[in-house]
């Protein structure tokens, strides 16, 4: 979860918006974080070059807790 | 370092492209092909630091991520520039059109550039880079010639594709554009006759073939910061087609 939250600032921060103290399973990616599809993107991208899955390429992934389930 | 992909490497424009890219001394050019031409190897002795091949064969759809972004340039080499130059042409009238080699000409084409697309926009968002994309289209989309409808539409195809791609990506400064090549004298042109070709080159302004020069050279251009603010454009480089 740590490694995930530093993704997820990482990409907030290439946006120039505020980062976020913690997530949880049930952080919503566009609604809690305010992801839009090019944010999502580049989270699939970072995600993919850290555990070499790509979360997006089977299904929807709505929440931090559909990302862990993948990459767990 | 900038680190340009290339695909069609070993001859014609491909190779052209690949000459004047290197003469810029902060390039790394990843060079695609399926065979290694006596030009290519030359090339490769002249910059043994600069310039990487790798045989892959476009018809292959399925391990541009696996071959090409982590075997061959690795995940954690960014990338600046992708030119999508190789091609090949089915020619023939269109009452005679087959599936088969329709199939393998979109995947060499369209299918598999389309993948690399992918994955190098996927590489450009990792390592925050504002990339340039051209891909090489033919100026038969745009005037129409007796026996190239199905390789225009594939031409076509890409054209489309980089315009949307450009509206897409345009906002994290990353770019695509189109070359729109006109009749050149490579391996690609050498089975037209004379009389073809010179019925050819009577419709341009020019009334001469287009130089692998000339379009390398803009090319060229459209990788650099120098064109940034251009996109989703369609640039000619064809002795001025009438
Ligand atoms: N020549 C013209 O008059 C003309 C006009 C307008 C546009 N164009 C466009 O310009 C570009 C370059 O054409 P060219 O005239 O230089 O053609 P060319 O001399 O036939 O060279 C084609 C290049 O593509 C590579 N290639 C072909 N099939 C491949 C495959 N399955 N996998 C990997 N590489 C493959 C070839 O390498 P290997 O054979 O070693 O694989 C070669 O390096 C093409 O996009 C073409 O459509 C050409």
């Amino acid at each position: 979860m740590e490694r995930l939250l530093q993704i997820v600032n990482t990409i907030l921060e290439n946006r120039g918006k505020n980062i976020v103290d913690d997530i949880n399973p049930d952080t919503n990616l566009r609604n809690d974080l305010g992801f839009d599809s090019l944010d999502l993107a580049e989270l699939t991208v970072r995600i993919e070059a850290e555990y070499d899955v790509d979360i997006f390429e089977d299904g929807v992934v709505m929440t931090i807790g559909d990302i862990t389930k993948k990459i767990m | 370092m900038r680190n340009i992909l290339i695909t069609g490497v070993s001859r014609g424009l491909g190779l052209e492209i690949v000459k004047s890219i290197l003469e810029e001394e902060d390039t790394v050019v990843y060079g695609i092909s399926r065979s290694k031409s006596q030009g290519l190897v030359n090339l490769m002795d002249q910059y043994p630091f600069r310039l990487k091949w790798m045989s892959y064969d476009l018809n292959d759809v399925d391990h541009v991520r696996a071959r090409i972004f982590k075997d061959f340039i690795g995940i954690q080499t960014p990338i600046h520039g992708f030119v999508n130059n190789a091609a090949v042409a089915y020619d023939d009238i269109v009452t005679n059109l087959n599936y088969e080699p329709l199939l393998d000409m979109y995947k060499v084409n369209v299918f598999t550039p389309m993948f690399v697309t992918k994955y190098v926009i996927r590489h450009f968002l990792l390592h925050q880079v504002k990339g340039s994309i051209v891909h090489v289209s033919s100026i038969s989309v745009h005037t129409g010639y007796k026996g190239l409808a199905m390789y225009a539409s594939s031409k076509g195809a890409l054209e489309a594709f980089s315009k949307n791609t450009a509206r897409e990506w345009g906002e994290k400064g990353i770019r695509s554009n189109i070359l729109v090549a006109g009749f050149m004298e490579t391996d690609m042109s050498a089975t037209l006759t004379e009389d073809q070709k010179n019925r050819i080159y009577k419709r341009t302004s020019m009334k001469t073939p287009t130089t692998t020069k000339s379009v390398a050279a803009t090319i060229r251009f459209l990788l650099s910061d120098l064109s940034r603010s251009i996109t989703g454009q369609n640039v000619y480089v064809d002795s001025g087609t009438i």
